[in-house]
């Protein structure tokens, strides 16, 4: 075992400070060439018997107020990172926002809807519906059904059992896949299955699609 | 024999529904099953799996789980409604709004009287009584959802399978005992629940639960600790079911296999016994969501929606027809009708009518050719129907003018026109007497319609027929009395048909015995007696599905025109019986002799086998057939998507 041929730590108040040091943060050793032999690992364990032994120079001096300060500013710099991320991706949600309003007013009007067709008398609406603030334009939310508490708690429960059998993670494959598989593995082995008919042909497709978006990503 | 032009139809895209839930009333051998569209049937154990009745389901009414109390058939839903069945009349007795939310199970007390329908979060007692059900009381109301309950056979606890964990309640002070943390999935995504799935409370208080992250876990109920767990598949296991004697327990997966643990002393020197893993059957290429033991077999059911019943070897001594392993696809009743004079065909399905015309062909050509078709066959009409409920039977003329169907609460008919424009009128103000049907009939003249409700089947022919739990009864049209009752036999008839010249009832049973009655003697016939004495051929006797129609050849007397799922039989009473030695299947044979071999080596059976995956078979009046196939690839090819897995080499 090397570590045993190491010499021993001189015993003086800074070589043990610097150890102490040394188990610090990471980042505090790039950079410096020495460190690079050091293991944080293996200092966690031995840092009361033994120091880097390569060199027979001493390591360089860090005070403690440098490393302090080069790990606060590290950390004020990832956390400005972070808020800078998040304020891209505010800015970029919002344009697309933007950009498909602008692309939905544009479709009524191809379909023929002038912004200024009122769905329902605009007074009625405005006191049974918090949402109308909301709509830009001339647009009003009509109610066309009531839809009882029942057939919602039945479609949240329709929902929770589809999520689970069919959902994300639940790792499903095509019926196309299954054939084919069966068609390899058979007694007489043939190729995978191939769909001539046009809609099991769509469907397939389709099936894969879903698949796909479904993959969870592994842990 | 003669040569059949056969109109070969494949576009009766009928798709089953996939099964889910099944319950056994062992006491009258009866299999009572829930498919996922609401419909549920029941099929005799005791007959050869014979389907004995179907009751249509509804929109927006799916079934989570079925039981039995006594003769009794219940089921729940999502819809959050427990619904007693009327097994006379085939339709929902009533429902009963538990206010509880979406029901998730409802199993009944070994003691036969509670009926527990289980919510969100809170499971709540149901008694029993002679006109219905009435709310009894609710236990502790839990946190999640309660997916699935267990009676001990005693009665005074419940097993509850929640969301990560089991609990365990004292049903007399309805308080939470026991809670039994289940863990969450090894590797793979551990930020998701674990649903346990399916409970079984054994009666040394050993609890069997079954979970979503593919484990099967033996607990101990008194001490609320783990004993075992077995991890089957990294699928979900979606059954559990425990036999009678509590020696074997059965789980079904969502990779389409049934793993069976029995209670055995894992090796010859142990004299203690434990739960070990014995079998595993892949008899499903989808996942399994309902199982049921049965003392000698399992049956399990799924998204591949065939109902397949395994027997367990070991219980049976020699062979017969009960240790074969069985599959039933489809119904066993028709979906189709025909209307011979006008060549039209009505296809059957729970949201809709459609009615075709079939194709024509000027042709000819030798047995085996595809004649060109001249015109096409044509969809004339898609008929939807009205309100909620499904379609349960229907039925069109033989002139192609009348099309009548009816659902559970209503029955409807209609003035049909085909000639040049198609129209079709509702006949409005029907008797009020009529409600609902379970088989309709037209008479040969399309001057008649009946209609049988009540668990009975009517059939026409210069007399008209109707069937009761296996007895036949027989009544005068022009009297309008009861002419005569068929002496009953064991089982259940599964197609009938009266001839039209010589007025003799043929009747083929759900164990393939045909018998031939003479309205006019009020006796069985000659040939008939002939038959029982010579015996059917046991490959006939052996046969997988049942008959579902009998038809007869305006054009020849002696023939009786029959089909199961897998062949169409043309018998020809004049020629003689086949005995035990006789080759059956000997129409390949007889192609290959000459002329002057032939007719010693004939005999009655003459059965078709190029056509299979049969739903309907009819001859026509121009002397032509119509064969509705639908190919079980098909069916196969389009149902839910199945789970993945990844095979060496492909």
């Amino acid at each position: 075992n090397k570590k045993a041929l190491l010499p021993p730590p001189p015993l003086n108040s800074s070589a043990r400070s610097r150890i102490c040091i040394q188990i610090l943060p990471m980042e505090i050793y790039h950079g410096n060439a020495s460190s690079k032999k050091v293991n944080c690992a293996k200092i966690t364990k031995e840092f009361q018997l033994h120091l880097d032994s390569s060199d027979d120079d001493g390591p360089e001096e860090v005070t403690f107020e440098d490393s302090k300060t080069s790990a606060l500013r590290s950390m004020k710099e990832a956390l400005e990172t972070t808020k800078r991320e998040k304020e891209l991706l505010k800015e970029k949600r919002r344009k697309r926002q933007e950009l498909f309003q602008k692309q939905k007013v544009g479709q009524l009007n191809k379909l023929g809807f002038s912004k200024n067709v009122k769905l329902h008398k605009k007074k009625k609406t405005n006191i049974s519906n918090p949402f109308c603030s909301r709509l830009k334009g001339n647009y009003s939310v009509m109610r066309v059904a009531t839809q009882s508490a029942t057939k919602s708690q039945q479609q949240t429960a329709m929902d929770f059992i589809q999520s689970r059998l069919y959902g994300p993670g639940s790792q499903r494959t095509t019926t196309n896949q299954l054939l084919s598989l069966q068609n390899k593995r058979g007694q007489n082995k043939s190729a995978a299955v191939q769909f001539v008919n046009e809609k099991w042909a769509k469907a397939e497709q389709m099936t894969k699609r879903w698949i796909h978006k479904q993959k969870v990503p592994s842990n | 024999m003669g040569e059949f032009k056969v109109h070969r139809v494949r576009f009766f895209e009928y798709m089953p529904t996939a099964i889910r839930a099944m319950s056994f009333n062992a006491h009258t051998e009866r299999l009572a099953l829930a498919r996922v569209d609401g419909s549920v049937e029941v099929f005799n154990f005791a007959d050869r799996y014979f389907q004995e009745k179907v009751i249509p389901g509804k929109d927006a009414h799916s079934i989570e789980a079925l039981c039995w109390v006594g003769g009794r058939l219940f089921s729940a839903g999502l819809h959050g409604e427990i619904t007693e069945y009327d097994l006379e009349n085939l339709r929902p007795k009533y429902s009963l709004e538990a206010y509880g939310g979406p029901i998730w199970t409802i199993i009944s007390n070994p003691q036969g009287t509670h009926v527990i329908g289980c919510e969100d979060g809170t499971v709540k007692l149901f008694e029993v009584l002679a006109e219905g059900v009435q709310f009894e009381r609710n236990l502790d109301r839990q946190k999640g959802r309660i997916i699935s309950l267990s009676w001990h056979p005693s009665g005074t606890r419940i097993a509850a399978g929640m969301m990560d964990m089991i609990r365990v309640f004292d049903v007399l002070t309805g308080h939470a005992i026991q809670r039994l943390l289940v863990d969450r999935s090894v590797g793979g995504c551990k930020s998701r629940e674990t649903v346990v799935w399916t409970v079984v409370f054994l009666s040394d208080h050993t609890i069997f639960s079954s979970d979503s992250a593919g484990k099967v876990q033996v607990w101990d109920g008194h001490t609320g600790t783990l004993v075992k767990t077995h991890q089957l598949t990294k699928w979900d296991v979606l059954a559990l079911s425990v036999s009678k004697d509590e020696s074997s327990v059965v789980a079904g997966t969502s990779e389409g296999t049934v793993v069976q643990f029995q209670f055995i002393a894992p090796n010859l020197q142990q004299q203690e016994k434990e739960w070990v893993r014995t079998r595993t059957f892949k008899n499903h290429t989808h996942d399994v969501r309902a199982l049921v033991e049965i003392g000698t077999a399992i049956v399990s059911g799924g998204m591949d929606t065939q109902l397949v019943v395994r027997p367990l070897l070991e219980k049976f001594e020699e062979k017969c027809f009960a240790s074969g392993l069985r599959r039933i696809h489809f119904p066993h009743r028709n979906l189709v009708s025909c209307a011979q004079k006008a060549r039209l065909l009505l296809l059957q399905f729970p949201g809709q009518l459609e009615l075709w015309r079939l194709g024509e062909s000027d042709g000819h050509g030798k047995p085996g050719d595809i004649l060109p078709l001249k015109t096409k066959p044509e969809k004339l009409l898609y008929l939807k129907r009205k309100g909620k409920d499904h379609i349960c039977c229907s039925a069109l003329s033989s002139c192609g003018g009348w099309l009548a169907y009816s659902t559970v609460s209503s029955v409807r008919l209609y003035r049909l026109q085909t000639d040049n424009n198609i129209s079709i009128t509702k006949v409005p103000k029907l008797p009020k007497v009529l409600r609902s049907a379970h088989q309709l009939c037209f008479s040969s003249e399309s001057s008649y319609l009946f209609a049988a409700s009540s668990q009975s089947s009517v059939l026409f022919g210069c007399s008209c027929l109707g069937e009761n739990d296996c007895e036949v009864h027989v009544y005068n049209l022009q009297k309008l009395e009861l002419h005569c009752m068929v002496p009953m036999y064991s089982s259940c008839p599964s197609a009938m048909g009266i001839h039209p010249t010589t007025n003799n009832l043929t009747m083929v049973h759900a164990d393939q015995q045909i018998f031939e009655f003479s309205i006019a003697e009020k006796q069985y016939t000659v040939w008939s007696r002939k038959l029982q004495m010579q015996g059917l051929h046991n490959l006939w006797l052996n046969r997988d599905t049942p008959v579902t129609h009998v038809t007869f050849n305006p054009k020849n007397p002696d023939q009786i025109l029959l089909h199961d799922m897998y062949m169409f039989c043309i018998i020809d009473q004049s020629l003689p019986l086949p005995d035990q030695k006789t080759q059956f299947y000997n129409q390949m044979t007889l192609r290959s002799l000459s002329e002057q071999e032939r007719p010693s080596h004939l005999h009655a059976f003459k059965v078709c086998k190029s056509f299979q995956d049969l739903m309907c078979m009819r001859l026509l009046d121009d002397q032509s057939l119509v064969v509705v196939e639908r190919p079980l690839m098909a069916i196969n090819s389009q149902l839910p998507a199945p789970v993945r897995q990844k095979k060496f080499a492909t």
